[in-house]
């Protein structure tokens, strides 16, 4: 039942039956400063979240960054070639070290330096050198020479931050304790991995800010029953009857059922349907069906009332063919349908009128990513 | 602010490559999407237009250079100018906003500018 904010209404939490119970998560926690604050720790690091795409730096020393909440992490390919991730943070004295660098415009380093006092790491974050004045104490005259041991390489070395992949797609976890990806991947790795995903390019990345919570775009991602009335170009082709919306444990798949027979060549999947993934917390990828190439969103907050959507384009060669490129406007064209859907639910979710929201039966996939966030908050 | 609410708006920056834009009341928030924008894009941020009532007051030729700019902009504002009211008169001025930031970083490391609190600018 829905239930308005009469000031005296205790708000329920979410149900955790999905078919039974139509609770959303109470509105509170679209709207708090605190909860954005809260979830930077609970929901951002605790699970594993995207950090960007390996054939983006192909080889040894290419690296970019990436920021997850308050934190930023240089994510690199070593010298065994393997990709790694280091937290942007000296072992000396706590600068941050490389300047912000996107993924979509890699840097290249043979070494990590950090441009306060120059210490110098390895591509496998080992400490590698130091300048002189961190082995003679010259200006100390307490010490004598040979009383100074120079920094331990290991013991001085950059915090690492542990990584896992689904194919090329890379995932960072910023806990102590890090569920097993497996466990939060679920198939959706063993799907995806049994696609080509590794010989398509990065060819577009578009970004954008919208005014509402990160949670409210990720619900709307989650569920068609407002696409007849808001994506009617989108709808053209779509049997929505046929459709699923599939839920597992950390993810759900939103199977769209074209009308009629998608042209083999134009799609990197066997399945006729455009294929959505959402992995819990901010990250879908996106198999369309009607292109040969995939994208990927990342639903990243800005602060309670704000999020980035990173939009991603992958296809065959990094330049883009006519068709791609207009395939990429259509994709642009239903974001700017969502992002007037999101901003408006937004502005009423601000009102505070609604304590807590109802979902009908199709939007099961909506109450999953709701039952995630209040597990995150309550674990 | 919303979209239904745009109208109102009079600071208007856009990245050409991503084709998106912001809108703002507040000059310092074109600042912030600049630095996001940049940090998810490596991608400049380019001027569409800005009418706040000091830029229209602003009596310097339209090549004049950034310190120029803060001079005149200077006596308009307490605790000096908003980084994002220099932009924008830089923007009139046809530069982007990574010309504009690394010009202020330029004139700030050899001492033409300070920085009386954050992303406020007053000239030396
Ligand atoms: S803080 Fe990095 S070298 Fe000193
Ligand atoms: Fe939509």
């Amino acid at each position: 039942m829905t239930r308005w904010n009469d000031g005296v209404d205790e708000v329920s939490t979410v149900s955790p039956d999905i078919t039974e119970e139509t609770n959303a998560l109470p509105n509170r926690y679209f709207t708090d400063p605190e909860v954005h604050e809260m979830e930077k720790e609970k929901v951002f690091g605790e699970y594993w979240v995207y950090a960007g795409h390996a054939n983006c730096i192909p080889e040894e020393g290419d690296f970019f960054t990436r920021t997850v909440g308050d934190r930023q992490i240089i994510v690199l390919r070593d010298h065994d070639g393997e990709v790694t991730a280091f937290y942007n943070v000296c072992a000396h004295r706590g600068s941050k070290m490389v300047d912000d660098t996107p993924m979509s415009d890699p840097g290249h380093m043979s070494r990590i330096r950090c441009p306060y006092h120059l210490w110098t790491y390895d591509l496998d974050g080992d400490l590698a050198s130091t300048p002189k004045s961190f082995e003679e104490p010259g200006l100390n005259p307490d010490l004598e020479g040979g009383d100074v041991r120079p920094p331990d390489p290991e013991r001085n070395g950059l915090l690492t931050v542990p990584t896992a992949t689904i194919g090329p797609l890379v995932f960072v976890n910023f806990s102590d304790d890090p569920m097993p990806f497996e466990e939060q991947a679920g198939k959706m790795k063993e799907e995806l991995e049994a696609l080509p995903l590794g010989e398509y390019e990065h060819a577009q990345r578009i970004v954008s800010e919208v005014e509402c919570n990160w949670k409210t775009f990720g619900g709307n991602y989650s569920e068609c029953d407002h696409c007849q009335a808001n994506h009617q170009d989108w709808i053209k082709g779509i049997s929505l009857d046929e459709s699923e919306l599939e839920v597992q444990d950390y993810h759900w798949v939103l199977h769209y059922t074209h009308d009629e027979d998608v042209d083999d060549e134009m799609r990197i999947h066997e399945e006729h349907e455009a294929q959505f993934y959402y992995l819990w917390p901010n990250f879908t990828v996106n198999m369309y069906g009607t292109a040969d190439g995939y994208g990927t969103y990342i639903i990243d907050p800005i602060d309670e009332g704000r999020f980035q959507l990173v939009a991603d384009y992958y296809f065959r060669d990094a330049d883009l063919t006519g068709e791609e490129r207009e395939f990429i406007r259509t994709s642009r064209q239903l974001q700017e349908e969502d992002f007037e859907l999101v901003e408006r639910q937004y502005e009423g979710q601000k009102m505070g009128a609604l304590a807590q929201a109802q979902l009908g039966p199709n939007e099961h996939t909506v109450h999953k990513l709701h039952r995630l966030a209040q597990e995150a908050y309550n674990a | 602010m919303s979209r239904s609410q745009r109208d109102a708006e009079a600071f208007v920056v856009t990245c050409e490559d991503c084709a998106v834009e912001t809108r703002t009341d507040d000059p310092n928030e074109t600042v912030a999407f600049y630095r996001r924008h940049r940090s998810a894009t490596g991608h400049d941020v380019v001027w569409e237009g800005a009418d706040a009532a000091a830029l229209d007051g602003l009596d310097v030729p339209a090549d004049a250079d950034l310190a120029a700019v803060v001079r005149a902009l200077d006596g308009a504002y307490e605790g000096g100018v908003p980084l994002g009211v220099v932009a924008a008169a830089m923007g009139e001025r046809g530069a982007t906003m990574a010309e504009t930031f690394e010009a202020v970083h330029d004139l700030r490391m050899t001492g033409g500018l300070y920085e009386p609190r954050d992303d406020h600018l007053r000239p030396f």
